[in-house]
């Protein structure tokens, strides 16, 4: 017997070390995990939120590294921005400061400071960053010295700060530059606070063209039409949809994004804004019919590879390259901007634009996406200066032509150098709405809720019972 | 006659223990103390709970975490597959435990057959929770199978078998991983016992003329009875705490959520319910502690 004890006892000792160690190396995927999501699903608005980046409803949090068009892809190589006409420097002295805070690091920083040289260099301006992810130091920050001018991936700051944001147009801003609904979305009791700086938009179905043209198929430019060409590909035996969407704890993500284009092609940006604002609930009828439009597209054999089964278990980033395999397994995917990357990647012989392709989302009244939004807490000559050239023509040919994703300045149109992000912007420019990602702004435990639901509508379950469930979360959440 | 240097004083002993009651205090007692204090306060830990509550709405005040960790349907569900792994993991690995180890006493290779069935507790967790996704992996798109499984359902003129995403089966699934993890442990504690019988007994048994079935179930089992019972215990435990499987190969995905699973997605958002969900969980598994150090006491006292 003494013995046994002996054993026994090294083996607690193992046991307690095995159950020692087991957390940690939970804790390690699990942070894990959600950043890598988060950088691939690098067109997500991040959360507004202070919670460290664990769980991976606040994966968003970890903000995009690199937009998503140019990263994956052979980025041009940046041109020396050139200045294209006169830089106003709105009386700002050589020597003059800016503090700027923004969430960009690493390569992001280095694209926006191209942007900004020929500014620099004109105007004799020097421009202080202070890059923090974290709002609390923002916080800090803004409560004893703010920066003179922020960027920021969330929009909270224009209520979080209204009383202390200047006046956008009193700083050489231009507001007819820039679609009505950002002029609207920036516009707090009459006066301009915030503008997007730099946008990335996901409301894009990738295809092969030299499929559809083999098949005689054309690119779709109506919800209708999307559904007619469905049923025509059903109809000659090809399965039109590669819906897998399996991400380990964050199962479920691309089928949110595919159901917000849904949602933007039915019922349009105010309705779906209405959703992140709790004044449209998650279990009205337009939810729920754009709901039984996916989960038919993506339960059945016929038209999803795979069927169910086929999409909650297929990860996305398999799926993302079923179109593009020879013979291809699917004819869509849609998937933001990355795929191009990582099809690429996968099929090195594919070339971008005859191969692979995506067109803007059938019908969409307004795009889905990620921005960063500028607000300026002083009103100095040099930020004044700063803001004219940004928001202005001069500023907006070299954001365009350093392809630091889109700017949403319409100044920026046709001056962009990669297809890709050309492309984008066209759709941009195009859409008459912008809404960020239902799942990342509206607070947990919305996001998971959204997901399971998604998953179980999937599945087969009843679909209103799922989405009472997530209206619950959903109000739960808005605190209403 | 001790000498002098030799007698301690009152203080000394707590001298001793100090610093391991330091350890205990800052790592274990504080800790513990903070979850349950903030079990009772709301989703970011700065006021009450009560303050969570809705006008028309059931309220435990409060108690209102505690209200979510025992009402709400997710929480049932995660109560309830915790209760399966209970009901089926636990007599599982120690009946493949037990088995391994009679059965392994009497071969020749029984070193090399007792470190295969061990091996597996070597793994991590998470290791073995990805080993466990490509053995149940399903492919839907037409290609081989290239799951384990499912290659040879196929092989065999089978269809091939959703087994993480299937409802029916997944929680069964995850829970053949739980076992094939935990086997060996409960094989070589087992197998230790099952040494340490003396040898006389049993062959006085069989000399009587009982069948080798009769020698286990009225000698060997009675006689192990209290290491199967530590090792029970001990089980218990482990799959109550039971999170990095469901974690990594179903992300507490298509209804296999256990409650660790339900505390850490909490963890973040909702500090106040996850404390509650942790506080429950301790409630669980005090009661199996305190059976376990009693018997242990028993089991010191009878030497």
């Amino acid at each position: 017997m003494k013995k046994t004890y002996k054993i026994l006892g090294a083996m607690m000792m193992i046991v307690l070390l095995v159950t020692a160690c087991g957390p940690a190396a939970t804790t390690e995927v699990a942070t894990t995990a959600p950043s890598a999501v988060a950088t691939i699903e690098a067109t997500q608005p991040p959360v507004e939120t202070t919670a460290p980046t664990t769980a991976p409803t606040t994966a968003p949090t970890t903000a995009p590294t690199t937009a998503p068009t140019t990263a994956p892809t052979e980025a041009p190589p940046t041109p020396a921005p050139t200045a294209v006409g006169t830089i106003d420097c709105m009386g700002a002295q050589s020597g003059d400061q800016v503090t700027v805070m923004y969430q960009w690091t690493g390569n992001e920083e280095s694209l926006f400071n191209n942007i900004m040289a020929p500014f620099v260099a004109a105007c004799g301006v020097k421009l202080v960053a202070n890059s923090t992810r974290d709002a609390a130091v923002l916080d800090t920050a803004v409560k004893s010295t703010p920066p003179d001018v922020l960027f920021w991936p969330t929009s909270s700051p224009l209520n979080l700060y209204s009383s202390q944001l200047k006046d956008l147009t009193q700083l050489g801003v231009d507001p007819s530059n820039y679609a009505d609904y950002w002029v609207k979305m920036g516009t707090v009791n009459g006066t301009l606070l915030m503008l997007p700086a730099k946008t990335d938009i996901k409301t894009i179905i990738w295809y092969s063209p030299a499929q559809f043209e083999a098949n005689g198929y054309t690119v779709p430019t109506s919800l209708d039409e999307l559904n007619t060409l469905v049923e025509q590909m059903v109809a000659n035996g090809q399965v039109p949809w590669a819906m897998g969407f399996e991400s380990a704890a964050a199962t479920g993500w691309t089928g949110s994004d595919f159901i917000q284009d849904l949602l933007l092609a039915l019922k349009g940006p105010d309705y779906v804004n209405g959703i992140i604002d709790g004044s449209v609930p998650y279990n009205d009828p337009g939810v729920l019919a754009a709901y039984q439009m996916y989960a038919k597209w993506a339960s059945d054999p016929k038209y999803t590879v795979g069927g169910a089964n086929g999409t909650v278990n297929t990860n996305f980033g398999d799926a993302l390259l079923q179109p593009f395999s020879d013979p291809p397994q699917a004819m869509m995917v849609k998937q933001s901007g990355f795929a191009g990357g990582n099809v690429a990647a996968e099929y090195p012989d594919l070339k971008y634009g005859t191969d692979y392709d995506f067109f803007g989302f059938p019908g969409a009244q307004g795009v889905q996406g990620g921005a960063d939004f500028m607000f300026a807490f002083n009103d100095t000559a040099a930020v004044k200066a700063m803001l004219s050239y940004i928001t202005g023509p001069v500023g907006a040919a070299n954001w365009a032509a350093t392809g630091f994703a889109i700017d949403p300045n319409k100044q920026a149109n046709g001056k962009y150098i990669n297809p890709q992000t050309a492309k984008l912007a066209e759709i941009l420019a195009n859409a008459n709405g912008f809404t960020p990602d239902i799942g990342d702004t509206i607070p947990a435990p919305f996001g998971t809720a959204e997901w399971t639901a998604i998953i179980n509508a999937v599945q087969g379950k009843d679909i209103q019972t799922e989405l009472n469930t997530v209206e619950a979360a959903q109000m739960q959440a808005l605190g209403k | 006659m001790v000498p002098k240097i030799m007698k301690q004083g009152r203080l000394a002993p707590w001298l001793y223990l100090a610093p391991a009651l330091f350890i205990m205090l800052v790592f274990v007692i504080y800790p513990a103390f903070n979850t349950i204090v903030l079990s009772f306060m709301d989703r970011t830990g700065s006021q009450s709970a009560a303050t969570a509550c809705t006008a028309g709405q059931p309220c435990w005040g409060v108690l209102e975490n505690y209200r979510y960790a025992l009402t709400n349907p997710l929480m049932l569900n995660a109560l309830r597959n915790n209760a399966l792994w209970l009901v089926l993991m636990v007599p599982g690995t120690v009946a493949v435990g037990l088995l391994f180890a009679l059965l392994a006493d009497r071969v020749r290779y029984e070193s090399l057959a007792k470190s295969i069935v061990f091996m597996p507790m070597a793994i991590s967790f998470i290791g073995a929770g990805v080993i466990w996704r490509f053995v149940y992996y399903i492919q839907t798109s037409g290609g081989p199978q290239i799951g384990l499984l499912n290659a040879i359902l196929v092989k065999l003129g089978a269809q091939p078998v959703a087994f993480l995403s299937g409802s029916r089966i997944n929680n069964f699934a995850l829970m053949v991983v739980g076992v094939w993890l935990w086997a060996g442990f409960c094989m070589t504690i087992l197998s230790a016992a099952v040494k340490g019988l003396p040898g006389e007994v049993l062959e006085a048994a069989r000399v009587d003329g009982a069948s080798e079935w009769h020698v286990f179930w009225r000698v060997m089992f009675p006689m192990i009875l209290p290491t199967v019972i530590v090792v029970t215990t001990t089980m218990v435990i482990n799959v109550l705490k039971i999170f990095d499987i469901v974690f990594v190969m179903t992300g507490g995905n298509f209804g296999t959520e256990v409650i660790a699973n339900r505390m850490f997605q909490l963890i973040v958002t909702d500090t106040g319910k996850s404390m509650a969900i942790a506080v429950l969980l301790i409630l669980l598994t005090i009661p199996v502690l305190i059976f376990n150090i009693r018997r242990f006491r028993a089991e010191e006292a009878m030497r």
